[in-house]
């Protein structure tokens, strides 16, 4: 699997024609088709292109709802 | 738009320019539903599908009600619904609920039902979290849906054999907790 950067990430935002990707712990998944995502937007408040393991905390959702788009890379996180 | 409404939700510390918005996307998730859900009903024939029918009417009919209940509370707090309806369809909060690939299986019905309630309930939900303590006319009003939704799910998802429901089917009137809002 593609290895992600957070920088790689964040152009992956769903705007202007980009794909759409999202991290959530270590996978990064494409929701790039998914209607939910349009814009790179979901729900007005989340945004394509970042980590999103703590919103999802918040969300009226688990992570389970992933399984239904495509794992395509993995995040690779800078340690400071 | 009710000036001093505005000023109060905001000051309670709710984003109401994104308030607004999801009200306009649930909006749209609502009467786009009202549209699917005709064609749904419409397939909903014979011995199995004749069972389910009756609440699928319920439920297109109550989430056309939600429709009209959430529009005025969007005016309300300075918001308006978008003038191409085509565009109004894209925003949409929930995915269409198409018609699946064989309309004769009312299993398959179902799921595109129960799915386009669950995420209504999240959607709801999620109004309820933000607004909750904060904005006390818009959290009455997405309580009053998501009631309403909840029910909705739970009738499809007993259907589906999750489990039973909890309660009965309406008996001769719809949205009990959303007509308020209708007056």
């Amino acid at each position: 699997m593609r290895e992600f950067t957070e920088e790689e990430l964040a152009e992956c935002n769903g705007k202007n024609g980009k794909p759409a990707y999202i991290a959530f712990n270590t996978m990064v998944y494409d929701v790039t088709d998914s209607f939910l995502w349009r814009g790179g937007r979901h729900q007005v408040l989340h945004e394509a292109g970042k980590d999103l393991t703590r919103e999802i905390e918040d969300a009226p959702h688990g992570p389970d709802l992933l399984e239904r788009v495509t794992p395509i890379g993995i995040l690779k996180r800078v340690t400071h | 738009m009710a000036k001093v409404t505005r000023e109060v939700v905001e000051k309670a510390g709710v984003n109401v320019d994104q308030l607004v918005e999801l009200l306009v996307k649930n909006a749209s998730a609502e009467l786009t539903t009202f549209y699917y859900y005709t064609i749904l009903r419409m397939n909903l024939i014979g011995l199995e599908g004749e069972g389910v029918k009756e609440i699928a009417e319920t439920a297109r009919i109550e989430d056309r009600n939600h429709f009209e209940a959430l529009v005025p509370r969007i005016y309300e707090l300075g918001g308006k619904l978008p003038a191409d309806m085509k565009k109004f369809h894209d925003i949409s909060a929930c995915p269409p609920a198409s018609l699946p690939a064989d309309p004769g299986n009312v299993r398959d019905i179902l799921k595109v039902l129960v799915e386009a309630e669950r995420c209504a309930v999240r959607g709801y939900s999620q109004i309820c979290n933000m607004t909750a303590g904060k904005d006390h006319r818009t959290y009455d009003l997405a309580l009053a849906i998501l009631n309403e939704e909840i029910e909705h799910e739970s009738w499809f998802s007993e259907f589906l054999g999750e489990g039973p429901s909890g309660h009965f089917l309406r008996r001769g009137t719809t949205s009990p907790f959303v007509s308020k809002f209708m007056m």
